[in-house]
């Protein structure tokens, strides 16, 4: 039994040889940058939908780095791999399809959002927001830090 | 149990022997890899938990675009961003942990991992500042909310959707801190070595999910 445990460590140290604390070290750092830039992408005068998108991107890049490094996926075993790639494929079908839905829906029926029910004020005596019943449509993009920029 | 570290004599290297092979394992490399593997497949099912979440956000965001923006501009940046860097750091020295425990670096693990809890008290606290700052202006889910500077509709929907992701990863926060104690006090007992190093694997694996959630989170609630 001593030796069949001796065994297996060995190969585990063959199999993880590549991995170490410098990697590890260069991958928070690259993290970190990708923190500033999605941070800094975020101050930039652009349409939302951009921010969104370019939020998106980073994110996802973060993800893989620590997917692939600290958690070691770059070093192990297939299957693992599988697991993982599978639950993600499986969060972009629920994700596309539901999107696709609720994305066209009230386009096509010429009101983007569903009434809102008329409240009554005995259940909700107060603290109803006073967007909440009616408010104009299109009164948005306030003096949010990037405006200023924007005129220039 | 099998972490009764009393009847296991030390080894010359300094840690631990092994515990026990179970039965059904011919090596220890089989052992290790069916509970990296169980791990995968549990995480792969946390994210399917915080896809529902994510999803509401998608189709909220999509219903109620103006109070998302007009919401998120009120999310405290620094504090969001304090705290993607203390999780990113801390998933930095946890991933280190696990590499010394690998090498029967039990002490160096204790300590990394010592750290590592104490970043995940401090993203805590921090969070606990913010949800403080959310009571008081009454930036609340659904009918408590009175916040009088979100006018777009929707307002009260975004913070359904602020409290619920960010309560569900705080829960995940303290389990991963949870975890993380208990492989700590076993690396403190020298329990580890390059045969034997799985819990102080997998449990760095639930934090860096953690930390994997919070990357999505940060610029979804604070950036866009």
């Amino acid at each position: 039994m001593a030796s069949t445990v001796t065994t297996g460590g060995h190969a585990q140290d063959n199999a993880h040889k590549e991995w170490g604390p410098g990697k590890l070290f260069l991958n928070w750092c690259a993290l970190i940058v990708l923190t500033f830039t999605t941070f800094g992408v975020s101050q930039l005068p652009m349409p939302v939908n951009y921010h969104l998108a370019a939020a998106l991107c980073i994110s996802v890049l973060k993800v893989t780095l620590v997917v692939l490094f600290f958690m070691h996926l770059w070093w192990s075993d297939g299957v693992n791999r599988i697991v993982f790639v599978t639950s993600f494929l499986f969060l972009g079908v629920l994700m596309f399809f539901v999107m696709a839905d609720v994305g066209t829906r009230f386009t096509l029926s010429n009101s983007r959002i569903p009434p809102m029910p008329i409240v009554d004020q005995k259940v909700m005596p107060s603290g109803m927001p006073p967007g909440m019943s009616n408010v104009p449509q299109g009164t948005t993009a306030g003096p949010g830090p990037s405006s200023g920029e924007a005129g220039k | 149990m099998q972490s009764s570290a009393a009847a296991r004599k030390m080894t010359p290297e300094g840690w631990l022997e092994p515990p026990p092979l179970p039965h059904h394992y011919d090596t220890a490399e089989n052992h290790q890899a069916a509970l990296r593997f169980g791990m995968w497949l549990f995480l792969g099912t946390e994210v399917l938990l915080f896809a529902g979440i994510f999803l509401g956000y998608f189709v909220f965001r999509t219903y109620f675009p103006e109070a998302f923006e007009q919401a998120g501009r009120h999310l405290s940046l620094f504090w969001g961003t304090s705290n993607t860097l203390l999780l990113l750091t801390s998933s930095l020295t946890v991933a280190m942990a696990h590499y010394n425990a690998e090498h029967g670096k039990n002490r160096n693990a204790f300590w990394l991992l010592l750290v590592s809890i104490l970043m995940g008290a401090g993203f805590l606290c921090i969070k606990g500042i913010e949800y403080h700052d959310k009571f008081v202006e009454g930036a609340l889910p659904g009918r408590f909310f009175s916040f009088s500077e979100i006018t777009a509709p929707g307002g009260p929907v975004f913070y359904v959707v602020y409290f619920f992701s960010t309560g569900l990863h705080a829960l995940h926060v303290i389990v991963g801190m949870s975890l993380l104690t208990w492989v700590a006090i076993r690396c403190w007992r020298k329990e580890f070595s390059p045969q034997y190093y799985s819990p102080v694997e997998n449990a760095g694996l639930y934090w860096h999910l953690v930390d994997l959630v919070w990357i999505f989170l940060y610029p979804l609630l604070y950036l866009v």
